[in-house]
């Protein structure tokens, strides 16, 4: 990996931990507040790639698993995992890579906004909501043994919310790729 | 110090940023100045490696830049700019022991190292100092500290008083011309150069005037036409 | 701002070095997970509490670190009253319970140090593999560790910016420039990386 690379991986981690500082927002219509460093595996597949956006998430987790209080709310340290929500924050490394993969695949440089909108967008939700959920119901559902139709089931509360930071994520990884493109190029 | 340019001209893509150059430098104090865009940077990078030739070649002390590529890196440092992108570690003495570390020095080896660098340089009292604390003259030291504690023989300074007030300006500069390395600085800072023993003005990447510097100043007033 | 959650102190626990606790926390799991006992989910749960309890934190602190997890699991453990018999609930949230408090015990007795002394020698056989670098780790780890301040007080410098030209505070035109602004430092960084030899082999 090139010192570019590398630098960009750990420059978004820290990103990811700055997000984390900024309060959340609640929307009235909206069940659970939105904090802004859960957009975070959106942004990063979606800017980096899958390779660097994977690799950021990865490095974001170790600082969370070494005893760093950097997610959202100054929590940290190997007790998120042994929750049921660590599915979910294991489970931000694959969401990135998908995203980062469909977002390199059908997003490119002189394309109409609205097709680099709609290309940031699907990426985010396929992978940044559907494999996300994918990976951190099921832990849910292992960990806790709440079935796994009831865990779906209350799920669907943040999805409303989940979409909205899809939009905000693609309109601000449009925003990045038409200031300093940094998405490589997939085939 | 013993740098030769061959033949050397830098292009990027479809720009001209060197033309071609033959050059020697063995004077101690040397200077580098140019208007933006001059390719007084581009011929700087080429020094330590930074930047290859697009042809012909250049040679650090023996060293060629392509071929000896880490062996020039250890020979000459090269100091930048913004020194907040410089430092890479938290904490100060983390930041000067990284380097050491990486040459397989150990623990007790590089503290003292650290020490005696800081010392050198007037900052031991901010070795465990954030590096996020430090004001913008402290800064620019410690980015030089870290790197003359790898002991290169030759430092290039990119504009080091850049983003400085005047009086870390002066605590900047007053350093510099204590340093035992052999020296390369770029710059703006005409008062920071006046006493090189030799300076090289570039302008639209080529050499416009070198020698002694009241001249090549004096040289760089026409050609900025103020 | 970025005080790992790991605190001083002289219990049993921290004097245990690193290994062995990553060691005891995945057994406990499997071990807890491989029996459906509420007698053994019990006592280790009682072990646990008290472990945890007896690391040095305050009372206060204590609970503001596992709070958010323990929310979490008591809403599904309420859920799961609705579709599970009790007994099972109980087994469920002990066992959950247990392990967290096993896992925020071994975070405050051990230093950032020492996990990455760890991750060094986990990292060994994938180093040979030629996929990581330790040492690169390590430089990553920094390097987020050097630049959160410098990114936080950009973000403010920009919300202050935005502020005083009278436009609206939301995240979206914040986000944008937040992250054009500090990955176009990469370069620079990258180049001085490089500059200082890091990372040659």
């Amino acid at each position: 990996m090139n010192t570019r690379d590398l630098v960009l991986i750990a420059l978004f981690a820290a990103i990811v931990v700055v997000l984390g500082l900024i309060p959340p927002i609640t929307l009235g219509f909206i069940p659970v507040p939105i904090t802004a460093q859960s957009m975070g595996v959106m942004l990063a597949g979606c800017i980096l790639g899958a390779k660097r956006g994977a690799f950021a998430f990865l490095l974001f987790i170790l600082l969370v698993a070494i005893g760093l209080p950097v997610l959202s709310g100054g929590r940290g340290g190997l007790a998120v995992f042994a929750g049921p929500s660590g599915g979910f924050i294991l489970g931000w490394v694959v969401a990135t890579f998908v995203t980062g993969l469909i977002a390199q695949r059908f997003v490119r440089e002189g394309q109409a906004e609205l097709h680099q909108f709609v290309g940031f967008f699907l990426a985010s939700v396929i992978g940044g909501i559907v494999v996300l959920y994918a990976i951190g119901m099921p832990w849910v559902s292992a960990v806790t043994g709440t079935p796994l139709l009831a865990v779906a089931t209350g799920s669907l509360a943040f999805l409303p919310g989940d979409l909205l930071k899809a939009a905000i994520a693609t309109l601000a990884a449009r925003a990045v790729f038409a200031g300093y493109p940094l998405l490589p190029v997939r085939a | 110090m013993d740098i030769r340019f061959t033949d050397c001209s830098v292009r990027f893509g479809e720009r001209v940023a060197l033309q071609p150059l033959t050059l020697t430098i063995t004077e101690r104090r040397v200077g580098i100045i140019g208007l933006n865009g001059s390719g007084k940077t581009t011929f700087a990078r080429l020094i330590n490696g930074l930047v290859k030739p697009s042809a012909g070649s250049v040679t650090v002390n023996g060293l060629d830049t392509v071929k000896d590529e880490r062996a020039v890196l250890s020979e000459a440092g090269f100091i930048f700019q913004n020194p907040q992108h410089q430092l890479i570690m938290p904490v100060v003495a983390d930041d000067i022991g990284f380097g050491l570390k990486n040459r397989g020095l150990k623990g007790e080896e590089i503290d003292k190292r650290t020490q005696a660098v800081l010392s050198r340089f007037g900052v031991e009292h901010l070795a465990r100092r954030r590096v996020h604390e430090l004001s913008g003259g402290e800064t620019q030291l410690i980015a030089m500290a870290s790197v003359v504690v790898t002991d290169p023989k030759i430092l290039i300074l990119d504009e080091p008083t850049n983003q400085l007030d005047l009086r870390n300006r002066r605590r900047v500069a007053d350093t510099i011309a204590t340093l035992d390395e052999d020296t390369l600085v770029i710059t703006h800072d005409l008062p920071l150069v006046e006493n090189v023993e030799r300076l090289l003005l570039f302008h639209e990447g080529r050499l416009a005037a070198d020698g002694a510097p009241q001249e090549t100043i004096r040289h760089y007033h026409e050609i900025a036409g103020c | 701002m970025l005080t790992s959650l790991h605190i001083e102190g002289n219990s049993w626990l921290h004097r245990l070095p690193v290994r062995a606790k990553l060691l005891a926390l995945v057994a406990l799991s499997i071990l807890l997970f491989l029996t459906s006992s509420l007698v053994v989910q019990l006592i280790a749960f009682v072990i646990s509490g008290g472990l945890y309890l007896s690391v040095g934190l305050s009372w206060r602190e204590a609970l503001k670190r596992v709070g958010f997890v323990f929310f979490t699991i008591f809403f599904l453990a309420a859920v799961n009253l609705f579709l599970l018999p009790l007994n099972e609930v109980a087994v469920l949230t002990l066992r959950l319970m247990a392990l967290v408090l096993f896992a925020a015990a071994v975070t405050a007795t051990t230093t950032i140090g020492g996990f990455m002394d760890e991750i060094t020698v986990l990292l060994t056989p994938f180093e040979r593999l030629g996929w990581v670098r330790a040492a690169d780790v390590s430089l990553a780890l920094g390097l987020v560790l050097r630049f959160v301040p410098d990114i936080f007080t950009r973000y403010q410098a920009i919300r202050e910016a935005h502020r005083a030209r009278g436009l609206p505070v939301r995240p979206l035109t914040i986000i944008g420039p937040l992250i054009i602004l500090t990955l176009k430092d990469a370069d620079t960084i990258a180049a001085a990386i490089d500059a200082r030899g890091f990372r040659r082999q």
